[in-house]
């Protein structure tokens, strides 16, 4: 459900949530009303109603914040909050973010706008708002204690510039910044060009996101913010796969997707089926001398980038960061590799003590993905997403680019599964297999080996089809 | 009245008296029964015919025919223990000492026959103790206090043995409860370490990584035998105490598992209530100042003041003559109290009365303090078992179920699954010896209260029960 309501359009109390706060109703007066946002599905574009006109990005799983013009000038109003974030199905964490969401919403304006940002802390601790890759006047940069003082709990700030580049930015705290990002305190920022640029090209979806990362306990709710590097949960814009919902294309529509990395690692973004042109950094478009057609391009820790490719093959395209722990929510980081290990005798034994064993891990992990056993409360299966041929297996940073023949354009739900034209799919082979052929022996070593093992040992390696199709 | 017949009547008056005083064993044990009950079921007595030995051992047979129960475990041992008979034909033993006391010195007649020339004179006299028959009373009073003294000892040792026979029961079910979970924990070790055997088999096990599982599970092996040695070493405690024999004791069962704890502990007001004044030990020690006090005045008067009266009948034959006649008298013997005027013992004796007196006061004194620490003992054990029941043992539980979510969502492995297995089955393997505890404690705590105090009163702060060393393995791990 959607219950974003424009402050434009009608007066309305102020949600009971924020009637309770301790920001003065008269201080408030004054402010734009802020509009809260309930759901986090993917909301449609917000086509400008007043202010220049510019063509709307999409969010995944998000939405972009409404304003009012004030004498020429844009308002917004961002209240820092406490939310509830249901990260994917079944599983919600407690986050901060803006306006009711974490990540916030996204803050779209044209370039030359005049911006005037009303900023309400209604967190339990000071914050600050930095406007990651702006040009703007020092004082309006957010780093507290050396551009500005805190903003107190309860308080309200306001920043005013003028947006005076287009390209695709950030917005995240400089106040507690670990602990404060650690909880989800981020949005998106994008820039349109006033008038036509020549390095950016006009396309037909734009999509927008964060990669962000948090480390939850499994069967727990609040993000461990101590974490430095160890997280176990890989997001975009604090949604993980299968909570990730899929960016529908119509076929031969141009698309743009900006990512902006506010992990503590990179991220090598790959997209299947199609090669696109990072057109865009945190710096603004790229010269198109720069451009070369990639597949995966790495996003690194605080950057931005903007791909562009034209969706003309149909189908339902993985989209996903390449590192594959990525693409998998909290698992066990000691948990042995039984790849191999025969334990079926020993399972009885097992189960004798602990009543609802199970073998697990005899094969790999994907038995992971395709028995639904019972996890803790509150807890998001390792991989899952069950696609038309069975589980995807996956988690994490993973999506699906639809691309349709028939997606109408500004249509932005979802189309179901591909109906895949006869003849398209792999199949199984029907008859004897034939005699691959084989390397033999290992090529020469460049240098002598020294200091070998005294033995050479013996690496068992065990095949399927041996006799373990009772699991 | 001639004194020959006054003589044979006072002999007849003291044979009654005598004759009242005695108490046989089988009144004692009457009264021990009596006083027992809760204990016994009334059901102690000496086997001396075959006939009773028989009945005890069909007795015996039946209840050993099923796991025996902690009170029929008492039924045997009252039916079976050679030693607990032989405690009680020490204590026929003490009675008849005790009655003993109470018969008078038998009289004496002395018979001379003198032969002067022709005459021949036959001196009779029936002579006896006037102070024994004097203080006669005393006497039979002395009597009675070490007849009931000796009744309260049997009653102790009564006791005594049944609280042993409880506690050793106790001791052999737990022992036998704790062997359950010492083969779980090394069913547990020995899943790791085969599964460990097959890690590094296939090459997914470094040797280091197999090892600590090996090593677990060789610990385990040897807690399994301390174990298994335990449940031996407490059984035959127990088949000691039962005073079974060979054949008797390969038939006997005992309980899986110890009985739950009661719903609701003992009342402290209850445990009070039986007042100080009635427990055994009280008694003994009043007994034993009453019995001083008596046999004080005896004693005394005995030592100096000995009056031996008879009376005399001469005949003398003369034969020259062809005369007989008879002198008649009575001869009185006085020990002349010149030296010993009864100072010495007198200081003695009023000594003895100082320490019985003494003694009965820290008794008395020592009694409530006993029951006070005994009733903290019981309701110290039976708060601890109760919390392990409620508390620990369920949260244990949960960690176990929690774990297994975590397992299937793979967040832990199969090696963390097992040692938190292993971790909930130590607790409640220490929820069992909390309960052994507590039923130990309840065995003393009731001999507490009839006034034994001297059964084991478990001691809570070390918590050391004879389980097997293997309980700290677990959680080492």
């Amino acid at each position: 459900m959607n219950n974003r309501r424009n402050f434009l359009s009608g007066a309305g109390a102020i949600t009971g949530t924020l009637a309770a706060a301790s920001v003065s109703k008269v201080a408030m007066a004054a402010l734009p009303e802020p509009v809260l946002q309930t759901t986090p599905n993917t909301m449609p574009p917000l086509m400008p109603s007043s202010g220049r006109p510019y063509n709307p990005v999409v969010t995944l799983n998000g939405w972009t914040l409404p304003w009012r013009m004030n004498n020429g000038v844009k308002e917004f109003h961002l209240v820092a909050e406490p939310v509830v974030r249901e990260m994917a199905p079944g599983f919600k964490a407690n986050l901060w973010g803006y306006n009711g969401q974490s990540p916030g919403p996204t803050i779209e304006v044209v370039e030359g706008d005049r911006v005037r940002i009303f900023v309400t802390n209604k967190l339990p601790e000071h914050t600050s708002v930095h406007w990651h890759g702006q040009r703007l006047p020092n004082g309006m940069d957010g780093v507290t204690g050396l551009t500005q003082p805190a903003i107190r709990p309860g308080k309200t700030f306001v920043y005013e510039f003028v947006a005076r580049r287009p390209g695709t930015f950030m917005y995240h705290p400089h106040a507690d910044e670990m602990v404060q990002m650690a909880m989800g305190m981020m949005g998106f920022w994008v820039t349109h060009p006033k008038t036509r640029h020549p390095l950016i090209e006009e396309v037909n979806r734009d999509f927008v996101f964060l990669l962000n990362a948090y480390d939850v306990e499994p069967g727990s709710a609040t993000p461990k913010i101590m974490t430095m590097l160890d997280f176990n949960l890989w997001s975009w814009n604090s949604r993980i796969f299968p909570g990730i919902d899929s960016l529908n294309v119509r076929l031969n529509d141009k698309v743009r997707i900006r990512m902006g990395n506010l992990t503590m690692t990179n991220h090598p973004m790959h997209l299947h089926g199609h090669e696109f042109l990072v057109t865009g950094t945190d710096g603004g478009p790229t010269p198109k001398t720069t451009r070369q057609y990639e597949v995966t391009t790495d996003v690194a820790v605080g950057q931005m980038r903007q791909i562009e490719f034209l969706a003309d093959e149909e189908g339902d395209w993985a989209f996903h960061c390449h590192k594959s722990h990525h693409t998998m929510n909290a698992m066990g980081h000691d948990v042995p590799t039984m790849i191999g290990v025969d334990h079926k005798d020993v399972t009885k034994q097992i189960a004798d003590l602990v009543p609802d064993y199970m073998v697990m891990g005899e094969r790999g992990m994907a038995d992971m993905g395709e028995m639904e056993m019972p996890l803790p409360d509150n807890t998001a299966r390792m991989m899952s997403g069950e696609g038309p041929f069975g589980s995807v297996e996956m988690g994490g940073m993973f999506s699906v680019v639809k691309v349709r023949k028939d997606q109408k354009a500004g249509d932005y739900s979802n189309p179901g599964w591909f109906k895949h034209p006869k003849g398209t799919v792999a199949y199984e082979l029907d008859g004897p297999v034939p005699e691959g052929p084989r390397q033999q022996g290992a090529g020469a070593a460049a240098m002598p080996v020294q200091n070998m093992p005294a033995k050479n040992i013996e690496v068992q390696v065990r095949k399927p089809g041996a006799g373990h199709a009772g699991h | 009245m001639k004194p020959a017949f006054r003589l044979s009547a006072l002999a007849a008056v003291v044979l009654t008296l005598t004759g009242c005083a005695s108490v046989s064993i089988d009144d004692a044990l009457k009264e021990t029964n009596a006083r027992s009950e809760p204990f016994t079921q009334g059901k102690v007595e000496l086997s001396r015919t075959k006939a009773q030995r028989d009945q005890r051992a069909a007795l015996t047979n039946e209840l050993l025919s099923r796991p025996l129960t902690q009170s029929d475990a008492v039924q045997v041992a009252l039916a079976n223990s050679p030693s607990l008979q032989a405690l009680i034909a020490q204590s026929a033993v003490n009675l008849a000492l005790a009655n003993q006391v109470g018969r008078l010195p038998n009289p004496i007649l002395s018979f001379e026959r003198v032969r002067l020339n022709d005459e021949l004179e036959l001196g009779r006299l029936l002579s006896f103790g006037l102070v024994d028959i004097l203080l006669l009373p005393q006497r039979l009073g002395l009597s009675r206090s070490q007849a009931e003294q000796a009744k309260i000892q049997l009653t102790g040792v009564v006791i005594d043995q049944v609280t042993q026979v409880k506690q050793a029961w106790v001791r052999a079910v737990a022992a036998q409860q704790a062997l359950s979970y010492a083969e779980q924990v090394n069913r547990s070790a020995q899943a790791s370490a085969q599964l460990a055997r097959r890690m590094q088999l296939v090459g997914n096990f470094s040797k280091l990584q197999r090892a600590r599982q090996q090593v677990f599970y060789a610990d385990a092996t040897t807690d399994l035998a301390l174990a298994l040695h335990a449940v031996t070493a407490t059984r035959e405690d127990l088949v000691r105490i039962l005073g079974l024999d060979e054949a008797q004791a390969t038939r006997l069962t005992l309980p899986a598992r110890l009985p739950d704890l009661p719903k609701a502990p003992r009342d402290p007001q209850e445990v009070s209530k039986t007042a100080a004044q009635q427990r055994l030990d009280v008694q003994l020690a009043r007994s034993q100042l009453d019995l001083v006090g008596r046999a004080q005045g005896f004693n005394l008067l005995g030592t100096f003041i000995d009056v031996e009266v008879g009376a005399r009948r001469d005949t003398v034959f003369d034969n020259a003559e062809g005369t007989q006649s008879t002198g008649r008298g009575f001869e009185l013997d006085i020990r002349l109290p010149l030296f010993d005027w009864g100072g010495a013992r007198r200081d003695l004796f009023s000594a003895q009365t100082l320490a019985a007196a003494n003694r009965y006061d820290a008794t008395v004194r020592g009694a409530s303090s006993q029951l006070r620490e005994g009733y903290s003992a019981y309701r110290t054990s039976y708060d601890v078992a109760r919390h392990y029941r409620d508390e620990i043992v369920p949260l244990r539980q949960a960690i176990a179920d929690e774990n297994m979510l975590r397992y299937n969502g793979m967040f832990i492995g199969v090696f963390e699954l097992l040692a938190e297995a292993r971790a909930q089955v130590t607790s409640v393997r220490r929820a069992i010896d909390a309960q052994h505890q507590f039923w130990l404690a309840d065995a003393s705590l009731a001999a507490a209260v009839i006034g034994r105090p001297g059964g084991a009163v478990p001691a809570m702060a070390s918590g050391a029960a004879p389980a097997p060393a293997a309980a700290a393995a677990g959680a080492a791990h």
